[in-house]
């Protein structure tokens, strides 16, 4: 048997692996954005503007430097090892971040929205991770206790009516079940707000502006959840070792809740902590339908325009949100099942 | 005070008949008499009653508007290259002139000017006691900071294009690149502390019309050209809350030159482009109205009983184009071919559900002041697979049609058209991309569609897209007796003759021209009915001064 390496060591090697992932996931967005069309020179001063202009702005932004370059200057300006050039005053690009124009964290200065990304991003990903948070907070438990329920008696009542709900939520697409939902509550009984600014102005409080949002990420995502549990619940129910405790004389609940749930446990575990990455960066669709103001529809945007500065930072702070899903499922697995351990 | 002898042409015009009242209004606004004064001598002709369009009715006052729209970035007025930024910008700076949703374009912070009979020298007499919002007089000094930084290619505004022809010379600069500068030092001139003079290198009859170009907003020259939260102006809000991508709040300011705002102030809100999105705002009541609606979202918001339907007939629209320097459509009967083969009526049912008019492939709307009358071409797919025969191209042609997927009537156009085409023997392929990515190659593409928004005359629509080397000429077309006689109507004011023009132009437009340009879009909106003294305006622009609100 191989000798156990110290802890730190694994640390270490884990962090590294983080690292090289994250230089090489930035370095890629870099390279696909070559093959986007798309001038953000012209797309800033727009269709009408003449054309000397759209050089000397492109000449301006840098973007003419060859993509090895651009992408040293982007991770030197990012660790804070160089100033940000854009904020040059001499440029006339009146870009003016109040941090400093070389700090640690330093994602650049926007195309899109004229300012700083750290001015930009975090208020997005704030409201994001609000809606993620509540989603993920129902989504959880919902999802658990239908699965849990329909796979304990596999082809029962409850697992057939439970299973058809699971297969119809999760194949309704985003969009038609946002514009159902708008339809029924907002337009035929007009008890909830169609769109979610997160703001008053519109006579609505922002718990109501939550509710549609949130219902079509739960419908969406519960549907495919509960069938995963389902699926590990009914191949955990079949095992001997179920049999063997019912035969001991365990009544069913006990069966169900010492036996069965940890073991069936395992499997969605990892797909329920990847749930945390769709809630963040995949729900494009769900801020699109209801307007919201969050981190989706911001990648959107930026990826639209070419936005580079951003698109990096919110790949960045995807990848960071991967990264830590995988090291709690990593140390869940450990915790669930002993014969898993960190090698 | 106006020039005399132009409104002596115009009134015997208006007298013979010979232009309609509105046409009379809208010219005599333009070479300086007041809108009002112009609509009463209209009717003093005429003898017939004519109220003005914009009736000072009692608005009721208090409270916030809110409108749906895109908040995009506002930073830079002078090189705003969309409505929407203009929007957010217009209600805290002004222009000098305004254009009305009648097409009249009427003094603003010029309260009038003179122009000169052979329509080179233009005089604007600035109002007097407008203050900008510290308390400081709107000077000549400061319009002519603007007008000149709006020129300076550094700034990169597209003011350049449009009044290049007339304005500035080609020139190269210090680094051997193209550039831009004055063509004369005295081309902006000032007379006096209210009164600023453009003196042209050529006539040219639509320059009140340029200085509405949403660009030319007169900023206050301490800002430096930086629009934001607590920047100066001159008109009836202050920005006082911005979140680029989520909204925009105004609010009123005591002291207008116009008198004080009916409402308290305004919020415009960004509700994305998925069009369902602005339906559910609507149905909710979370928005008062829309900067713009779609065809698509139509029906839909017709059916929310509290919404009021506003739209202006236009010249929007989405020119099929086609560069005329390369294969098959650098032949001209090819590109008759293309036009002779759809059916108007039924592309302006299809892409835009009749919500618009059919066009003649000039570009020249019939809603527009100058139009010349020409008959709208029927659909003949016999004399169109004549006209490919006589090109060489006996069994027809194929081409790709790039469109761009960001106006939603494109797709359905596209599609209607490429059946059509299909039955002269032309196959075409529909290329979609990103509305965004359409800019990079607009004036490249072989065949496409651009869309191009409401201008108030057939004389600037062509002069800035279909002369021969301008700029934006995406099709690279060139006809040299289109270019003199558009030269000949630009330096024309009888406006009967000019019309005679105009027909002239449009004909060569439909024989000859770059463009198959079945349809023009009404711009409509809708609105909550307690939304008082709205009016679409053909340029999607808005106005919070002229809004009064119900209470709820």
């Amino acid at each position: 048997m191989r000798d156990r390496l110290p802890v730190i060591v694994l640390i270490a090697r884990k962090l590294l692996s983080v690292i090289l992932t994250l230089l090489l996931a930035s370095f890629l967005v870099f390279a696909v954005s070559e093959f986007s069309p798309g001038n953000v020179a012209r797309k800033t001063l727009g269709p009408y503007a003449p054309q000397e202009s759209v050089d000397l702005l492109y000449q301006k932004l840098g973007l003419k430097d060859p993509l090895v370059e651009r992408y040293g200057r982007w991770l030197g300006i990012l660790l804070g090892l160089r100033a940000d050039p854009l904020q040059d005053p001499a440029l006339k690009l009146n870009f003016v971040d109040p941090r400093g124009a070389r700090y640690f964290g330093n994602f650049g200065y926007s195309s899109l929205y004229k300012a700083p990304v750290n001015d930009v991003i975090w208020s997005r990903l704030g409201a994001t991770a609000m809606l993620a948070g509540i989603a993920f907070a129902i989504i959880v438990p919902l999802s658990l206790t239908l699965g849990i329920l329909a796979g304990m008696r596999e082809g029962g009542l409850l697992d057939r009516t439970i299973s058809v709900f699971g297969i119809v939520a999760t194949s309704v697409p985003e969009f038609a079940s946002g514009v159902f939902l708008v339809a029924l509550f907002v337009v035929l009984l007009g008890w909830l707000p169609g769109t979610s600014p997160l703001t008053t102005g519109g006579g609505w409080p922002v718990w109501s502006q939550l509710v549609l949002p949130v219902s079509v990420l739960v419908l969406y995502d519960s549907g495919y959840l509960v069938r995963m549990v389902r699926g590990a619940m009914v191949d955990v129910m079949n095992r001997p070792f179920i049999r063997t405790a019912m035969l001991k004389g365990l009544s069913f609940p006990q069966v169900v809740l010492r036996h069965g749930l940890r073991n069936a446990m395992i499997a969605p575990f990892t797909v329920i902590l990847l749930q945390i990455n769709f809630l963040i960066s995949g729900v494009v669709v769900t801020e699109l339908v209801f307007a919201y103001p969050g981190f989706g529809r911001m990648i959107l945007d930026a990826s639209l325009f070419g936005d580079i500065s951003l698109i990096e930072a919110a790949t960045l702070i995807a990848l960071c949100v991967a990264v830590t899903t995988q090291l709690l499922g990593d140390a869940g697995y450990a915790l669930l099942n002993p014969q898993i351990r960190l090698r | 005070m106006a020039n005399d002898d132009h409104i002596r042409t115009l009134t015997a015009d208006l007298e013979a008949k010979r232009v309609s009242r509105r046409e009379f209004v809208r010219f005599a606004a333009l070479v300086g008499m007041a809108a009002p004064a112009a609509y009463a001598l209209a009717g003093t002709i005429t003898g017939e009653p004519f109220a003005p369009p914009a009736a000072a009715e009692a608005l009721p006052k208090g409270g916030t508007w809110r409108i749906g729209t895109r908040i995009k970035d506002i930073k830079s007025p002078h090189t705003f290259s969309w409505g929407e930024q203009s929007n957010v910008a217009r209600q805290v700076v002004e222009y000098l002139t305004m254009t009305g949703d009648d097409n009249v374009t009427r003094p603003y912070l010029a309260e009038s000017w003179d122009v000169s009979p052979d329509l080179k020298t233009w005089t604007f007499h600035i109002r007097k006691g407008v203050k900008w919002t510290k308390g400081d007089e709107l000077t000549a000094d400061h319009v002519i900071w603007n007008l000149k930084r709006c020129l300076d290619p550094a700034v990169g505004s597209s003011m350049i294009g449009l009044v290049k022809a007339y304005l500035l010379n080609e020139v190269t600069g210090p680094d051997g690149k193209p550039t831009t500068e004055l063509w004369a030092p005295n081309a902006i001139e000032k007379l006096d502390d209210h009164t600023v003079r453009l003196n042209c290198k050529l006539p040219q009859v639509a320059v009140p019309e340029h200085l509405f170009h949403y660009p030319m907003s007169i900023l206050h020259p301490d800002d430096k050209g930086v629009f934001g939260i607590g920047a100066q102006g001159t008109g009836p809000f202050e920005l006082t809350e911005f979140d680029l991508g989520k909204r925009a709040v105004l609010k009123r300011r005591t002291g207008y030159w116009g008198g004080d705002a009916a409402i308290d102030g305004m919020e415009q809100i960004d509700i994305g482009d998925d069009p369902s999105a602005s339906i559910a705002a609507l149905a909710s009541k979370q928005i008062d109205g829309l900067a713009s609606a779609y065809p698509s979202q139509y029906d839909a918001l017709k059916a929310l009983t509290h919404l009021q339907y506003y739209d202006v007939k236009t010249a929007e629209t989405g020119v099929m184009r086609m560069k005329t320097d390369t294969a098959p459509f650098n032949d001209a009967r090819v590109r008759k071919a293309m036009r002779l083969a759809v059916d108007r009526e039924a592309l302006l049912q299809v892409a835009l559900r009749g919500l618009g008019s059919v066009g003649a492939d000039s570009h020249c709307s019939p809603v527009l002041p100058d139009y010349g009358t020409v008959a709208i071409p029927t659909r003949d797919v016999a004399a169109a697979k004549k006209l490919l025969a006589e090109a060489g191209h006996p069994d027809g042609i194929e081409a790709d049609l790039v469109v761009p997927n960001d106006i939603d009537w494109f797709q359905p156009m596209a599609e209607a058209s490429q059946q059509m085409w299909a039955e002269a023997g032309i196959k075409i392929n529909l290329k979609p991309i990103p509305g965004a990515s359409y800019w990079d190659v607009w004036t490249k593409v072989p065949f496409g569609i651009t869309i191009w928004y409401h201008r108030p005359l057939c004389t600037m629509l062509l002069g800035l897209a279909y002369r021969t080397g301008v700029p934006w000429n995406e099709s690279g077309w060139s006809n040299k007796e289109f270019d003199a006689l558009l030269t000949q109507a630009e330096g024309t004011l009888d406006l009967a003759k000019r019309k005679e023009i105009l027909a002239k132009l449009e004909t060569i437009m439909e024989e000859d021209g770059p463009l198959v340009q079945p349809v023009f879009r009404n711009v409509f909106s809708f609105q909550d009915k307690r939304v008082k003294g709205y009016t679409a305006h053909p340029s999607n622009y808005f106005f919070g001064w002229m809004i009064g609100l119900d209470k709820a």
